[in-house]
């Protein structure tokens, strides 16, 4: 970043709304420079321009999380967005802002975060202490190594981009969504946690309905990384108690992958459908397979690694 | 010129058109493939959830054999096995635990990894080092009048600080090699979007829900065809395009194929030379394409 002071004339279409006219595009024009950021752009316009314009924002510093949006079709947080550096990354001056996807529309860039709220809450979303800590009577530990490793997931500042970008919490209502994930995750791998096999029920079937896309990593304005959190609370599948036909079928597939990468050094996808599947659902993709036309395809026989004693010696951590 | 080649487990089986095809595209360009040494399974996106050290070591494991062959780019057609192998080399890098954790797991093995080799994709390759204008001198058979809608998938374009080729949320590879075939590049709202083949190993009724809307998005738009850049959204989007359409009474298709296969066809191959399915080649014969 030049800290030269740059100067330019841009042109911000917002995506308005209210509930009596609906959705309509508003164009406003506005010289910004080097250092402007949209919270600030927003704040002249509604200062300057158009009163009515609707938007949340409070620290201007990405620690409250008011003011998530969609600039340019990029889920960011207005604050931590300077306007020049979307300039230069689109190459145009006009730019285009949004409500984040999802939540419904409440006025202007204004969304409803009721769901999000609702499903931070459903995963108790503070520290569960010991009884004795309580009363004083014991110390509450936490090793460095802890602290580091759920500090990342303590981070998140409820700014909801996360869960307005990902595609499982759109079509899956089961799924608690990256944030409570993330959060969840902080307090079940806490050594200081006492209800750690309640969260196992609250986390654990939900944590198998995430798909990987690494939409939640993309857009978090602080790094937390969600999906990393719902990664490592799929590893508390071993030892878990109850388990719903999600994680069977998600515990039986990881297991799959990993013995066939122990045997053989490769997947072998005939293997890992069997055990994911078992014979009837195995059977029935197949018929879909032959109809594609794709069904030689399905008995290639895979090379397997020649060195498989390293692969095995390092999977087994000897 | 030549790359060290990684076709990665899906690329060897049930997705095998997408290493054949890619092949002779690069064949054609006079570029050449050395396929890893012994390579092993990336972890099929799966595996750092339950081994994340043996993960890390495993990735490095044929980065180290791309190394000892010489070689700095280790190029892939599967966005997954992309991802595994830059996931883990971006950890191994910036956290010091796992960094510990992971060389005493390859201590007394042959591995050893100096930082050297990256992970690439095909595309990238084609698009930044083979150049648009070297593919098109090689174009036999323009696809003209050809829609094609233009797909990213995830695992290539997330997270941009990981992947780093290409903006995440403003990409144009795809749609830069689909113009150069001559066809007409279709952008899509839903091209970004999973296409839901990590859900199919725990909850496929969502998952096929996630390769519907993309199809549908694409098919709204009046494109003809899709194009891919994964060989495990081609197990999603195109061997199980017919169990797709049965689960949501669909009347229409939206065949997907791998984006080496419309280049080979732009190259003058013929369908059956690169693999491609049954609904596709119907589609390119409906259009005049061949």
């Amino acid at each position: 970043m030049s800290l030269q002071n740059e100067e330019a004339e841009v042109i911000i279409k917002v995506k308005r709304f209210s509930p009596e006219k609906g959705n309509w595009w508003q164009e406003y024009k506005l010289k910004v420079d080097r250092f402007t950021q949209f919270t600030e752009a927003l704040r002249r316009i509604k200062t300057e321009q158009d009163p009515t314009l609707a938007y949340r924002a409070a620290c201007h510093m990405a620690v409250c999380g008011s003011c998530g949006m969609k600039i340019n079709g990029e889920p960011r947080l207005a604050c931590k967005t300077l306007v020049l550096d979307m300039v230069k990354k689109y190459e145009s001056n006009v730019i285009t802002i949004e409500p984040m996807d999802y939540f419904r529309p409440i006025k202007d860039l204004i969304v409803d975060l009721d769901d999000f709220y609702q499903k931070m809450y459903k995963v108790k979303p503070r520290l569960y202490p010991n009884e004795q800590v309580l009363k004083g009577e014991a110390e509450h530990r936490l090793k460095p190594e802890d602290q580091r490793m759920l500090w990342k997931f303590a981070q998140c500042i409820w700014c909801g981009l996360c869960v307005s970008s990902c595609p499982s919490v759109r079509n899956d209502p089961e799924f608690l969504g990256p944030a409570a994930h993330a959060k969840g995750f902080r307090f079940l791998a806490d050594p200081r946690d006492t209800i750690t096999e309640e969260r196992e029920k609250i986390l654990l079937d939900s944590a198998w309905r995430c798909t990987y896309c690494y939409m939640c990593y993309n857009v978090c304005p602080r790094d937390v990384e969600p999906v990393t959190a719902i990664k490592k609370t799929r590893a508390y599948t071993k030892i878990a108690k109850v388990k719903t036909p999600v994680i069977e079928t998600g515990e039986k597939h990881t297991e799959a992958v990993f013995n066939s990468i122990f045997e053989s050094g490769k997947i072998e996808e005939a293997k890992v459908y069997l055990s994911t599947y078992g014979l009837i659902g195995s059977l029935r993709d197949m018929i879909f397979l032959l109809q594609s036309g794709k069904l030689k395809y399905a008995l290639v026989k895979e090379k397997p690694v020649e060195n498989i004693t390293e692969v095995r010696r390092i999977l087994r951590g000897e | 010129m030549s790359y060290a080649y990684y076709p990665g487990c899906a690329s060897h089986g049930l997705s095998k058109d997408v290493d054949i095809a890619t092949r002779k595209v690069f064949e054609t360009l006079g570029l050449k493939l050395e396929e890893v040494k012994d390579w092993n399974c990336c972890g099929g996106g799966f595996l750092d959830e339950y081994d994340e050290i043996g993960h890390i070591a495993l990735n490095l494991r044929n980065l180290s054999t791309v190394e000892k062959m010489g070689h700095t780019k280790m190029v892939t057609p599967c966005s997954v096995c992309l991802h595994s192998h830059r996931l883990a080399t971006f950890k191994y890098k910036e956290n010091k635990e796992l960094r510990k954790e992971a060389e005493k797991r390859m201590k007394g093995t042959s591995i050893s990894y100096q930082g050297k080799a990256t992970a690439e994709h095909i595309v990238w390759v084609l698009v930044r080092d083979v150049g648009i204008e070297k593919i098109k001198e090689r174009v036999k058979r323009p696809l003209s009048g050809l829609k094609v809608a233009s797909y990213y998938g995830c695992q290539m374009l997330r997270p941009e600080e990981i992947m780093g080729f290409e903006p995440a949320f403003k990409p144009h590879s795809m749609e830069d090699l689909i113009a150069a075939t001559g066809a007409t590049p279709v952008p899509f709202p839903m091209n970004k979007a999973c296409c839901g083949f990590p859900l199919m190993g725990s909850n496929p009724k969502v998952g096929i829900k996630l390769a519907f809307n993309v199809l549908k998005s694409a098919k709204d738009q009046q494109a003809d065809i899709l194009v891919h850049p994964c060989s495990l959204c081609h197990l999603q989007l195109d061997s199980l395009q017919t169990r797709i359409m049965s689960e949501f009474n669909v009347n229409w298709t939206m065949p997907a194929i791998y984006i080496t296969q419309l280049l080979g066809l732009a190259f003058g191959f013929s369908p059956e030379e690169l693999g491609i399915g049954k609904y596709a080649t119907e589609i390119l014969k409906s259009k005049g394409v061949i």
